[in-house]
């Protein structure tokens, strides 16, 4: 018997989205990811001045806002042929770190616990719709507790942040050079005082947490396996003095580990509700006009692709890349390897901050250049994002991004290869197909950035009067 | 009493207004005087940054939000539920005593299915149908952050979803929170006063005069060097950031007292300018952001 399953909201990420699953005995055939996105950045940033890209695009994601800081600022200093100094490096990657932990934290136990452990029930946002809670009630009430705790953990690694990023979300911080303001002593040691804190809370309560939810959800280490093709720009890498603290650009698939090559990237719309004369586009091509009225388009999500293929991108592949944690891909390895993660990198922060200089000022006055063009290419919160910028006449004339989400979240291609979490998706045994509890707990792993989606279906059918003013 | 010579009862009072709203809530509800009324929180076409900063909220907490104040029916970024079900709880309430907080614009391009916020027994609750059906029955509506108070950076041009405020497609009173984000204690502490005393007193564009009655130049604490004229010339100076494009002179907010993050900091005292982004128009009015031309001259 075949049956259709839609989800939507999908809540517990940042924006919205639709999952539509095809299952015939119980288990997924086909799936498709509508992270249905349109807000037209790219056009809002033509003509504006190219400095402001650096505040302007954190307002992409409320979540992960420092990551945009950082590929934009990455993309202004390789337009300006501008090379920061380690000082300057150290500290946006600290800002950078910070924001690490508060969107890992955050997703961990805000977003990904309700699936696993059942939360007190006498608050409505706790309600849920299934009732495949696994964990002894002892071992369930502990993570509860910790439930909690998180949030003030999380705002904790915010103020951090804060510290040197001068508010959050949306930092005044990361800027070209490195970051705004100098890093005094008092900020130092507030910030190694805070990061302490969490540090331990990573250690005792988060890293056991995961590991008691992965005992008891087994089944989770076989499915939302995906491709196992795996990417990462890298990120806490490179640096003169302390050489790679993480991950260096590096691809892995068919069991091998390449460097990366930021040339054969590719975004492909031919399911996407794009044209251009083109179905395969370079970054810094063109950004392909909207057309909703493409038969086969089901998303405004491209699909970018590495060497023509699909690839999975974020905590799990940089921690399987840096060869930190190799136990498998599927939801659950991913889950954990978030959490791992969020130690590493609480390391990672530990020698930065080690190594600051106090009162080191980065800072000078910058010209923009008359025309240019350049990329910023860094891995941040969620994976893999790509700034890329042209300038004319000293303002922006291009402007194009692709997100962490658009990798992972991406539409079928050309070659009719499933985006990576679609492909995640088929396979799976649903246990009752009335609350697909499944379905979620995947789609969650891949922690989803779909920041204003936007749907144009109606009774699964395409509404032909949509249209795009450009 | 023994307070020390150097004590402001100005500075003090405006730190503390929320929390002291807050303990005064909790206190009122444990006696019963008031009842807790169900809050959803709707993001919109945005960033869900408000309710990220929300999070970042100290005394009152999230924790105390919902644990002490009132009842979160439904927020996407926090519910366990999902899909058809999660979409229920905006059912059930409608007839109920609730407050709706909305952050994110309203996308109104082709009846607004330009922003889905989920769907019920089959059809898509656009943005727009689920602001207008809650915001007709709700008892206070409060838009959040700079997105829903005037369409903020989704309406920034050329506005390719058609993007425009919560007020714009409500025929009501609107309290509006511009910032982007708003501060956590803009919220709650609005919140605080309706559940306690009924609606704040807002000015003539509706933002409470708690939070939104003085500029940050006016409390700047580099005012001194505007005065005398000493101005920085890049980012990181540690003086007037006025020539670098600061927009606080037209930006009213209490940033210069409150600050962010638990108190920690804020933009001027990270050494870059104020960008207005509680001020309407921002950001197409507050632009350029950042600029190192210092030939211009300084009007007072």
């Amino acid at each position: 018997m075949t049956k259709k399953i839609v989800i939507n909201p999908v809540t517990r990420i940042s924006g919205f989205m639709e999952i539509e699953a095809i299952i015939e005995n119980n288990k997924i055939i086909d799936a498709k990811t509508e992270g249905l996105l349109f807000r037209g950045f790219e056009k809002m940033l033509n003509g504006r001045h190219p400095f402001d890209a650096v505040y302007f695009t954190q307002r992409i994601c409320g979540i992960c806002s420092t990551a945009h800081s950082m590929a934009s600022t990455l993309a202004l200093e390789d337009v300006m042929n501008i090379i920061p100094t380690q000082q300057g490096r150290y500290l946006r990657d600290i800002i950078h770190g910070c924001e690490f932990l508060q969107n890992h934290l955050r997703h961990f136990f805000q977003y990904t616990i309700p699936d696993y452990v059942r939360l007190p029930e006498n608050y409505p946002l706790f309600e849920t719709n299934h009732n495949d809670f696994r964990l002894p009630k002892e071992k369930n009430d502990r993570i509860v507790k910790h439930y909690f705790e998180a949030l003030d953990l999380s705002r904790n690694a915010h103020q951090m942040l804060a510290v040197l990023g001068g508010k959050v979300p949306h930092n005044h911080g990361v800027f070209i050079g490195g970051i705004t303001t100098q890093a005094t002593t008092d900020k130092i040691i507030k910030i190694k005082s805070i990061l302490s804190s969490i540090h331990e809370f990573i250690v005792e309560k988060m890293i056991p947490d995961v590991y008691t939810i992965a005992e008891y959800y087994v089944d989770y280490y076989h499915n939302g396996c995906g491709y196992g093709n795996l990417l990462s720009y890298g990120c806490f890498n490179d640096y003169k003095d302390l050489g790679t603290l993480y991950v260096n650009p590096l691809v892995y698939s068919d069991g091998n580990i390449r460097p990366f090559n930021a040339d054969r990237i590719t975004e492909e719309i031919e399911y996407s509700w794009y044209s251009d004369k083109k179905q395969s586009i370079k970054p810094l091509e063109a950004i392909p006009e909207e057309n909703m009225d493409k038969p086969d388009a089901y998303s405004w999500v491209k699909a970018p692709r590495y060497e023509d293929i699909p690839f999975e991108t974020g905590p799990l592949a940089r921690q399987w890349l840096s060869g930190q944690y190799r136990n498998g891909i599927s939801t659950m390895d991913r889950t954990i390897a978030r959490v791992l993660e969020v130690k590493k990198i609480s390391e990672v922060m530990t020698t930065l901050l080690d190594n600051l200089i106090p009162n080191t000022s980065v800072q000078q006055e910058y010209k923009v250049p008359d025309t240019a063009e350049g990329a910023g290419l860094i891995d941040t919160t969620r994976g893999a994002l790509g700034h890329w910028l042209k300038i004319e006449n000293s303002v922006i004339s291009f402007y194009q991004i692709i997100t962490p989400s658009s990798w992972n979240i991406s539409t079928r291609s050309s070659n009719i290869l499933k985006g990576t979490a679609e492909k995640a998706l088929i396979g799976t045994a649903i246990q009752d197909t009335e609350n697909p509890v499944e379905l979620g707990r995947i789609i969650r792993s891949f922690d989803p950035c779909i920041s204003c989606a936007t749907h144009v279906y109606s009774h699964g059918k395409r509404i032909k009067t949509i249209k795009v003013v450009p | 009493m023994n307070k020390p010579e150097n004590f402001c009862h100005g500075y003090e009072t405006k730190l503390k207004t929320s929390s002291g709203l807050i303990d005064k809530v909790r206190d009122q509800l444990k006696i019963g005087a008031i009842s807790k009324p169900n809050l959803v929180w709707l993001e919109l076409t945005g960033c869900s940054g408000n309710i990220i900063s929300l999070l970042d909220g100290a005394n009152p907490d999230f924790s105390y939000l919902i644990k002490e104040m009132v009842n979160m029916v439904y927020n996407n970024s926090l519910m366990a539920a999902e899909g058809e079900k999660a979409v229920q709880h905006l059912m059930d309430i409608l007839d109920t005593d609730f407050i709706l907080a909305a952050e994110g614009a309203v996308a109104t391009k082709n009846n607004g299915l330009y922003n889905v916020i989920g769907r019920y027994k089959g059809e898509a609750i656009t943005a727009l149908k689920a602001v207008q059906m809650l915001g007709e029955k709700a008892a206070h509506v409060i838009a959040i952050g700079a997105c829903a108070t005037h369409g903020g950076v989704s309406a920034a041009r050329p506005n390719p979803a058609e993007c425009v405020s919560v007020q714009s497609v409500l025929k009501r009173k609107v309290i509006k929170l511009p910032g982007c984000p708003c501060h956590p204690d803009w919220f709650l502490g609005t919140l605080a006063h309706i559940l306690l005393y009924g609606e704040p007193e807002l000015d003539n564009r509706d933002r409470p005069l708690l939070f939104y009655s003085t500029t940050i130049h006016d409390r700047c604490p580099r005012r001194s060097y505007f005065d005398k004229g000493i101005f920085a010339a890049k980012l990181g100076d540690k003086a007037c950031m006025f020539k670098l494009g600061c927009r606080g002179p037209v930006t009213r907010i209490d940033c210069p007292v409150r600050q962010w993050n638990e108190y920690v900091n804020w933009p001027i005292e990270d050494d870059t300018p104020c960008i207005g982004c509680a001020q309407f128009g921002f950001p197409d009015q507050m632009e350029p952001f950042i600029s190192y031309d210092t030939t211009r001259e300084v009007k007072p």
